[in-house]
């Protein structure tokens, strides 16, 4: 159905934001590589694929009169969604345009932020892309030429908000959230002990455990050491 | 201030100047990029965290001692530097995160991502910082710090709209999140933690971006059309005619030796102030249109031809002068002028008509006599009427009238009649006042002393008005009065000395007082 869709496409947008956000953090540290680089590109040209496709969607639904009142609140809430998505694609693409600028990669003068990353962002677009593995075809200076396109595609968002804003007038601030504050949390997202954010919290905790386990093995190496002696004591004598 | 243009430190500007964005002097960017050289820049060291190692971590003194070589500043600026560095988020602590000073021991810090450098065009967004909260409260299970928590409900009653987008980004960006290796998530935390620390710092923090107002202009813009426009302004300034202060002063003092008799405040009106006595005679006797006004008005017509036009009475007066000579149109217009400018704005048209067909047409019934010119553009003006259409001719009027009609009015019989038949009025006599005899120790209650006055009023019409002298009262003063006579009521008052009080409704017959004071 129209709505499913929509949420769809939706949620596509959402995770090609979020991972080229990722991506867009790790420009000028030492995660930084031609390969980030070419990530960047192909990222920001499928989120830009898939926002014209969402716009064309939610447009024709929202020029429908013949939608459910319902429906149509609906389908606003979507498109409040799909705006602040686009927007704040098009400020991480500004950025990673002035970033880009700021760090070019085969310049031996200028030295990449030690920002103490260390692995790549290959997962990450992966993700984003939705595919296994990421293929590495661009040329060595693509941190350079990718910007002349980005500039361009920059434009092209600008116009394309600039277009939505004046075709479909939803104003934003009648739409009513779905969520309640909090809501992430009922999420079933495994919070393990993988993550050493987790560690970090309890990094302190963790100490005086360890600190009280050791005491316990000493207590009980004294004790049995106490209870052998007694036993020899009782032996011999 | 933000560091981007404070920093002046003798370092050569940067590189990168292209169009797409303002270049500043990028000089504390400069710095740490050469932070960064594997030969001239800081030793780095391997932070360990529990049982992984993460790089890339710098002692707080090995910072200082590289900004103490490269700078060749002293000790002490150096130090406050290197604290400016921590404060504005360039550089992070690891070991106290919340303490963001530079400390030149051996305490770690590292280097914030690049996306996260303070800069005025990229201000910290209210959405972002939702997206980390949720993000946070995800990765913590909701244990969010107080201040945190706060502005978490803060935003999802401000932002509520955005509220399932930042949910659903949170949940993407974490997930996204884990795609990475175990250190890189780790020090990515550390850099948003740091971040949102400087941006949205906690209470008790000082925040350092905060710089008071807003400035009205932009550093940013384009000096060169402001100080145009600064020299056109002066060069009009320039240009103002001026007026020596000896000459202005000189007609400031001619026009108050004229006025002074005039000034009610300075000289006191006849009958009697109405605000003092209560009494509207002087308004009475100097209404818009009185029969027979004052004689200070009717000299005051006198002193220039603007005080004639703007007194009502003076207008009439001159209007019986001007029919005489057969000039009486001109008055009228100007009138007519004066209502079609600060008269009903809807009838402009239809006023504006009027006018015309009555004075300026020719042949008009009180056709007026203004030069060919003047009436040429009035006429042209007459096409597209507003306000200010009839503004040169009523001008033109204006000055015939002053120069040549108002010289002969002064010296007319019309005038000098008027002045003639100009009344002055009586002053009013001066308040009542009642002796009162006072009779002391008449009798003491815990709370209050009283004491007690008598005297008898003659009849009475109007307010009665008491005042206690110094001497009287001064163990007495400020004390509450009742009033008790044959009148409607008793009116107890708060009598401060030296100062008159007003009682009303009196009648005629014994008036008493009795004074009380409260210990």
């Amino acid at each position: 159905m129209v709505k499913e869709e929509c949420k769809a496409l939706l949620d596509a947008l959402n995770k090609v934001t979020a991972c080229y956000r990722h991506m867009v953090l790790t420009i000028g540290g030492t995660s930084d590589s031609q390969n980030l680089r070419e990530e960047l590109k192909k990222t920001r040209q499928k989120a830009q694929e898939l926002a014209v496709a969402n716009r064309n969607k939610l447009t024709t639904v929202l020029k429908d009169k013949t939608v459910s009142k319902e429906d149509k609140a609906e389908f606003e809430r979507l498109w409040v969604i799909f705006s602040t998505c686009l927007e704040i694609l098009e400020i991480d693409m500004r950025r990673a345009l002035e970033l880009g600028h700021e760090f070019p990669l085969n310049v031996p003068k200028k030295h990449l932020i030690q920002t103490g990353m260390s692995g790549g962002t290959s997962g990450v677009a992966a993700r984003a892309m939705s595919v296994q593995n990421m293929k590495y075809e661009a040329e060595h200076n693509i941190d350079v030429v990718d910007l002349k396109d980005l500039e361009n595609e920059i434009n092209q968002v600008g116009e394309m908000m600039y277009e939505m804003e004046m075709k479909v007038s939803v104003p934003q601030w009648t739409v009513e959230a779905k969520q309640d504050p909090g809501a992430e949390l009922k999420s079933t997202i495994s919070m393990g002990a993988s993550s050493i954010g987790m560690i970090s919290v309890e990094e302190n905790k963790s100490f005086c455990d360890i600190s009280k386990v050791l005491a316990g093995i000493i207590f009980s190496a004294v004790l049995i050491i106490a209870i052998v002696l007694a036993v020899c004591v009782v032996k011999l004598s | 201030m933000l560091p981007r243009v404070v920093v002046v430190l003798g370092l050569p500007p940067v590189h990168s100047c292209n169009t797409s964005h303002p270049c500043h002097a990028l000089q504390i960017e400069a710095l740490m990029m050469e932070m960064q050289n594997p030969d001239t820049g800081i030793k780095t060291q391997t932070q360990k965290v529990m049982i992984t190692d993460i790089p890339h971590a710098v002692a707080g003194n090995d910072i200082l001692q590289w900004i103490l070589q490269r700078l060749q500043i002293t000790e002490e600026e150096a130090l406050h530097l290197g604290d400016l560095f921590v404060k504005y988020g360039y550089i992070y602590p690891l070991q106290e995160p919340k303490n963001l000073t530079l400390r030149r021991d051996g305490s770690l810090y590292r280097f914030q991502t690049p996306y996260f450098w303070p800069t005025q065009s990229w201000p910290a967004d209210d959405t972002d910082y939702a997206i980390y909260l949720a993000k946070k409260n995800i990765k913590r299970k909701g244990i969010l710090e107080e201040y945190e928590k706060e502005h978490y409900n803060m935003l999802n009653q401000k932002i509520n709209y955005k509220w399932d987008f930042v949910i659903m980004q949170a949940k993407e960006q974490y997930k996204a999140g884990k795609e990475r290796k175990k250190a890189d998530r780790y020090a990515l935390d550390c850099q948003e933690r740091a971040y949102w620390l400087v941006n949205r710092t906690p209470p008790g923090m000082l925040n350092v971006l905060e710089y008071g107002l807003d400035r009205a202009t932009d550093p940013n813009e384009n000096k060169v059309n402001q100080v145009r426009q600064l020299i056109m302004y002066c060069q009009q300034a320039i240009m103002k005619s001026r007026v020596k202060s000896s000459v202005s002063l000189g007609g400031l003092v001619k026009y108050s030796e004229q006025f002074l008799s005039n000034d009610p405040i300075l000289s006191g009106c006849l009958p009697s102030n109405p605000w003092v006595t209560d009494d509207p005679e002087f308004w009475d006797l100097n209404a818009k249109l009185v029969e027979v006004p004052t004689k200070m008005r009717v000299e005051r017509w006198a002193f220039n031809f603007s005080e004639l036009m703007r007194d009502p009475k003076g207008r009439q007066n001159f209007q019986l002068f001007l029919k005489k000579e057969f000039s009486g149109e001109n008055l009228g217009f100007w009138e007519a002028c004066e209502d079609l400018k600060y008269g009903d704005q809807s009838k402009v048209k239809e006023k504006a008509e009027e006018i015309y067909k009555l004075f300026l047409a020719p042949g008009a019934r009180r056709w007026i006599n203004i030069d060919g010119t003047t009436m040429g553009i009035t006429v042209k003006g007459l096409k597209h009427p507003h306000r200010y259409v009839l503004d040169a001719a009523q001008t033109h009027i204006y000055m015939l009238m002053k120069k040549d009609s108002y010289g002969r009015y002064l010296k007319s019989p019309v005038y000098k009649e008027m002045l003639a038949k100009a009344v002055v009025p009586q002053e009013t006599v001066k308040k009542r006042q009642v002796k009162l005899a006072l009779c002391t120790g008449h009798g003491k209650t815990p709370s209050h002393e009283t004491l007690a006055a008598r005297g008898d009023t003659e009849p009475l019409q109007g307010p009665l008005w008491i005042l206690l002298s110094p001497t009287w009262t001064e163990p007495l003063s400020p004390c509450k009065v009742k009033v008790t006579g044959s009148h409607m009521g008793t009116n107890s008052i708060l009598l401060v000395s030296d100062c008159w009080h007003k009682v009303d409704g009196l009648r005629r017959g014994r008036l008493e007082m009795a004074f009380s004071r409260p210990r």
